[in-house]
């Protein structure tokens, strides 16, 4: 069967995630079995609409496939236009996701605005899987403390032995937390050079890259999520080429020396 | 296997197979050589069409497959391939299908150009005369074939030398002997002849070698380039190894996905939802296409992502230097 038809997928349950994201569960039809890894992504199809990228928010130790969608453009305003019972279709998983195999014990995840919703997929990987890591920290920022996801779920990760700093651009009195920079949260964690994930815009990147490297992260450890346009997410399209990769395939995640160029 | 055609069986040859498959050709619409379904008209052998026989792998539009909503769930239904055979592709044009078979042969497959590539028939017509802009023989891509082809055919003075490359050719041979003849060692010299002598007509064309295509690339001036370059996407439209698309829906509850064909470089190419655009830049879509052509593609396929035809120079608009890439001022 060709390779660009969707699986139907039902969507069995939407939260409300931030001021302009939405949480959505979804079921795959008749029974369809659906493995991933943390940090790969599915092209999601509203039919008549039509099909882009978005990475997989749940992590695969849990039972539900979730997609965290931000309302950006024609496709995903469709999506959040859905309610609960309705069909998408997904092709995938696509990408390579974190190399988890080949990523050092201690880890530090930073994120930025909704570059951290693919991060979330390997937090909640590390929560299931705790034993088989060392130190762990997550540094999440975000517009304003209405933008910020997961909100429930970072007592959960602090549980699990897990340190978890949370800061947003712009402040105000409902906010109690850190304000600025998720490079200035990262100057709190004790830092031993272990493997870093990263997603987020390419100047908050470079920012935690740089730090990261500053502390003794070798360039090659510290993997980064791409984001770009896509249309097949078979490498066959070209237009999510970063030089020579293709992102649908060889990425979305990147060593850090690989991608630095085009950041 | 090899047999000789007499140039007057050809066309008798054509409408046979015509009777229980299409056949696509090189005929003139509008005055102009095109490659078309054919049913008797004037074959146009003489140049190179400006369009490949892409369109019958690749096609400007194809539907990817249909949609039909019933309460809310979807069915899906895939068009049906037709049986054809595609007379007159170049030895360039057939380099390029096979640098396209790599890529899109790559895992995933993709199994809609696979469905047409396997039910099509390939007989290529090798280049005795190259046309005044190719240069194939700099890059390896001609002016015989050296990829695999079904059948290909070498005009000679009375006829065409036959050689078949695959069961199907010779099926296509042996199903009607009654036009083939059996090839003379004269016929054969004659052949070696005609194509030496191409090769020989090749010789002082620009661009002289691939070095100094490479050469030029890596001392491009992009951002004054950039600025010539009209963005019309031309090259990229007539380029045999040019495959950028696009996927879109049309029609609601039910419709078609479609693909079709895009260019690397237009500017909305790489732009994401949100408005981020990675290469925003002309100077730096035109680069991208050149790398793509003589260093990413290589680095995939292990084949060149440029064929020789010459025709992106043909018909760019800016007239550029295409292959000294030099900004004349």
């Amino acid at each position: 069967m060709s390779e660009y038809i969707p699986l139907q997928a039902e969507i069995v349950d939407i939260d409300i995630e931030s001021s302009n994201t939405y949480l959505i569960s979804l079921k795959p039809l008749d029974g369809a079995g659906f493995g991933y890894k943390p940090g790969q992504f599915v092209m999601v199809s509203v039919f008549g609409l039509g099909e882009c990228p978005i990475s997989i928010t749940s992590s695969p130790t849990r039972k539900t496939l979730q997609l965290c969608i931000r309302r950006a453009g024609k496709i995903t305003n469709g999506i959040m236009d859905c309610r609960v019972g309705d069909v998408l279709g997904i092709r995938g998983p696509y990408g390579n996701g974190f190399p988890i195999e080949k990523m050092k014990k201690d880890i530090i995840i930073a994120g930025g605005g909704s570059g951290f919703a693919t991060l979330r997929s390997l937090v909640n990987y590390i929560v299931d899987r705790r034993s088989a890591f060392g130190d762990v920290a997550v540094a999440y920022g975000a517009r304003t403390a209405r933008d910020l996801y997961f909100m429930q779920e970072y007592k959960s990760w602090q549980q699990a032995g897990i340190e978890v700093g949370i800061t947003v651009d712009i402040g105000d009195e409902s906010w109690k937390g850190n304000v600025g920079l998720v490079t200035a949260l990262m100057d709190k964690f004790r830092l031993t050079a272990g493997s870093a994930a990263i997603c987020g815009p390419p100047v908050m990147i470079n920012a935690v890259a740089k730090k990261l490297m500053d502390k003794g992260f070798d360039h090659s450890d510290i993997y980064v999520s791409m984001e770009r346009h896509m249309k097949c997410g078979v490498g066959k399209c070209e237009h999510c080429m970063i030089g020579p990769y293709h992102t649908c395939q060889d990425g979305p995640v990147f060593s850090y020396d690989k991608v630095k160029s085009v950041l | 296997m090899k047999a000789f055609l007499p140039k007057d069986n050809l066309v008798p040859l054509l409408t046979r197979v015509g009777g229980y498959m299409e056949v696509v050709a090189p005929i003139k619409v509008e005055g102009v050589p095109v490659f078309a379904s054919w049913s008797g008209e004037f074959l146009a052998l003489k140049d190179n069409p400006l369009l490949s026989p892409l369109e019958f792998f690749l096609p400007q539009r194809e539907t990817l497959f249909r949609y039909v909503q019933d309460s809310g769930r979807y069915s899906f239904e895939s068009p049906l391939g037709k049986v054809r055979l595609v007379f007159g592709i170049r030895p360039c044009d057939l380099r390029a299908l096979t640098v396209l078979d790599s890529i899109f042969g790559s895992y995933p497959l993709d199994q809609i150009y696979f469905d047409k590539r396997r039910s099509t028939v390939l007989v290529a017509l090798n280049c005795s005369q190259p046309g005044e802009s190719c240069f194939c023989e700099r890059l390896g891509s001609g002016p015989s074939c050296s990829d695999a082809v079904d059948l290909q055919l070498t005009e000679i003075a009375d006829g065409y030398v036959i050689e078949t490359g695959s069961p199907a050719g010779i099926l296509i041979l042996k199903a009607h002997p009654e036009f083939f003849l059996e090839v003379s060692r004269s016929h054969l010299l004659e052949k070696d002849e005609l194509m030496k002598q191409a090769k020989e007509a090749m010789k002082d064309r620009i661009p002289r070698s691939l070095p100094e295509i490479k050469e030029a690339i890596e001392k491009a001036d992009w951002s004054s380039l950039g600025r010539l370059c009209l963005n019309c996407g031309s090259c990229t439209f007539v380029c045999p190894v040019c495959h950028c698309f696009t996927i879109q829906d049309l029609g609601v509850p039910d419709g078609e996905r479609i693909r079709c064909r895009d260019t690397c470089l237009l500017s909305g190419f790489s732009r994401m939802a949100g408005g981020a655009n990675p290469r925003s830049n002309r100077g730096d879509r035109m680069k991208n296409w050149y790398l793509d052509k003589f260093e990413y593609i290589p680095q995939r396929t292990g084949l060149l992502g440029c064929v020789g035809c010459g025709r992106c120079s043909k018909v760019c608009l800016a007239e550029m230097d295409r292959w000294s890439l030099e900004v004349r001022r």
